[in-house]
């Protein structure tokens, strides 16, 4: 994998500074960097799929969904415990990868996009009708089995499945696989002319998404306690987490993480200018401008920055 | 019945002018706006400001909106779509960013209540125990005539033949010396204009709120891809089917599922025949 020792220290830098950093902050930054943490998961999800392979999904909270529904009416409706229910959800999103799968295996470029957004809107207007004394309806549920109590404890969780779901991504992705995933975003017809099954390594790119993108759902609804399908199956939440991937730098693990603690804190920073969801606006307009600027996100430019340090000693 | 076809009519007339300013992007240029439903909302709400805040009258706002739409197609045109040089997936995501940043610059200077539209032509007209507002049964008329002049105008023009050609194949077009630039950006220009006259009157149809702009781009979407690329007939067609699907659904299954066979010919027509029912053999 080429593993480097500057690959450990700043791997190990990373982590301990997170793990500190509670002893440092207030508990509302607490829980601003809760919220960080799980946008991470999601925008590391999001990039598994559609950050190296090229297959933009416009409805990735469609997993996201399946797994925080799963452990939602489990737990809910037929008291199974959180540490059943997880599981099972993580299991339940990854059968929804392969139905991702499915339009992937058939159609390139904007249609998979289309398909992808189409099955998003499906799936929130079937939550709503479709035995809403399983669902909650169009309200949701709220008393959910919470994992954590207090801001510090929920902090430790959230950073702790970020980080686990960073490294190992970090891990699959320096490997030959994530390699010919690359090389799928690149060309996809030279990938199977090199002997390489492009199906193959879609289903474990989407797996790997699904995967993902299962257990941060269900953890998520966990600690938040309750689960409404407008705040889920939302093109703005969908936004989100491909912003965050994209402003950080798609198709790397730190972008994604990097995207993500910064639009959190954005948000936050403005709270006192523009209390409503005006927010967003700034927010939406700087990331326009910024990927106008440099498509390949702030990864990109921290690197590039580097390596002309290293250039110039 | 008599109640469900008209509705569907009406509704049908409605979804083929949203549908088809987006279709025309797509056969034309080739990308996928997602910020059209942002054209619809902007339209609306110009409407809004100008006929009803401001009090001019309500054909000059219908105006003032196609003009604002027209003017941010350009825009959208020259500085986003032309910088990115055809990197499709780059257009995509800047036109998500870009809706988004729309929306919530609407509810920026008009706040995120909904509001109601007055009705353009006030009146209602019965018809066999149906309620049929005059200003449904006016969108739908001018949905009609603003398609028929649109066909018109590609298929017995010289823009609209270059945009024909365009849509073809660029690179033929271009060695028979169209600008492609001017057809884009007149394509891109119209299609504002068609979106925001058809935000007016979708916003009269149901209401006008900042999240107004995903229910209209799905039905673009829809109609785009079970149609297929390169044909207004095709459009035309499909909206009928998809807007008759939903008034059926809605009044003989249940209101709440009106979108949801909607979403499933989308999905299914993907998997089973993605170049659409009518378009082109291409992908």
């Amino acid at each position: 994998m080429g593993l480097r020792w500057y690959h450990y220290v700043l791997w190990a830098a990373f982590i301990g500074g997170m793990f500190v950093l509670p002893e440092f902050v207030s508990r509302g930054t607490l829980r601003t960097l809760i919220f960080a943490n799980f946008l991470a998961i999601f925008a590391i999800s999001w990039d598994a799929l559609s950050g190296r392979t090229g297959y933009i999904s416009f409805g990735h909270t469609f997993l996201i969904g399946i797994g925080a529904y799963t452990t939602a009416i489990l737990t809910k409706r037929f008291g199974v415990p959180v540490e059943v229910s997880i599981p099972l959800a993580v299991i339940a999103t990854m059968i929804g990868g392969l139905i991702v799968l499915l339009p992937a295996l058939r159609i390139r470029g904007s249609y998979f996009a289309l398909v992808t957004l189409a099955m998003m809107e499906l799936i929130y207007q079937l939550v709503q009708v479709i035995r809403p004394d399983l669902t909650g309806g169009t309200r949701g549920m709220s008393g959910l089995p919470t994992l954590t109590r207090g801001a510090a404890n929920g902090y430790y969780m959230s950073v702790s499945l970020m980080l686990a779901i960073a490294l190992s991504t970090w891990l699959l992705m320096r490997t030959r696989l994530g390699t010919a995933l690359w090389a799928i975003g690149m060309n996809e017809d030279a990938v199977a002319g090199s002997g390489l099954s492009p199906t193959r390594l879609k289903m474990i790119a989407f797996l790997t998404s699904a995967f993902i993108a299962g257990l941060g759902g269900a953890v998520y609804i966990h600690y938040l306690g309750s689960i409404a399908p407008r705040a889920l199956f939302d093109i703005n939440f969908v936004f989100t987490i491909i912003v965050a991937a994209l402003i950080g730098g798609a198709g790397t693990i730190v972008g994604p993480i990097i995207g993500a603690f910064f639009l959190t804190f954005l948000l936050e920073y403005l709270r006192p200018w523009l209390p409503g969801a005006e927010r967003y606006m700034v927010y939406a307009g700087l990331a326009l401008i910024l990927y106008m600027v440099q498509p390949k996100g702030l990864a990109s430019l921290v690197t590039d920055a580097a390596a002309r340090l290293r250039r110039a000693p | 019945m008599l109640q469900v076809l008209i509705q569907g009519l009406l509704l049908s007339g409605l979804y083929a002018l949203i549908a088809v300013g987006f279709t025309l992007i797509f056969s034309v240029g080739r990308v996928l706006n997602l910020a059209y439903g942002a054209y619809l909302l902007i339209g609306g709400y110009v409407y809004f400001h100008f006929a009803q805040t401001l009090g001019l009258p309500k054909f000059a706002g219908v105006a003032l909106a196609g003009i604002f739409g027209c003017a941010m197609g350009v825009l959208k045109y020259q500085l986003l779509v032309k910088p990115l040089k055809g990197n499709h997936v780059a257009i995509e995501i800047s036109s998500l960013i870009l809706a988004v940043f729309l929306q919530y610059a609407v509810v920026f200077a008009f706040g995120d209540s909904s509001k109601i539209l007055l009705p353009i032509i006030p009146g209602v007209e019965r018809v066999a125990g149906a309620a049929i507002p005059y200003s449904n049964l006016f969108a739908a008329i001018a949905s009609w005539i603003i398609l028929i002049a649109l066909w018109a105008y590609v298929r017995f023009t010289h823009m609209g033949r270059a945009m024909q050609a365009v849509s073809m194949d660029a690179k033929g077009a271009a060695i028979s010396g169209i600008d492609a630039n001017r057809v884009n950006m007149t394509t891109w220009a119209i299609s504002g204009t068609l979106g925001a006259i058809a935000g007016v009157f979708f916003a009269s149809y149901t209401q006008l709120y900042p999240g107004m702009w995903v229910a209209p781009l799905i039905v673009a979407v829809a109609v785009v891809i079970v149609g297929g690329i390169g044909s207004i007939m095709g459009t035309l067609l499909v909206a009928h089917i998809i807007g008759f699907l939903e008034v059926l659904t809605s009044s003989l299954i249940a209101p709440e599922l009106r979108g949801v066979f909607t979403m499933v010919l989308i999905i299914a027509i993907l998997v089973l025949r993605p170049q659409g029912l009518l378009g082109r053999e291409e992908l």
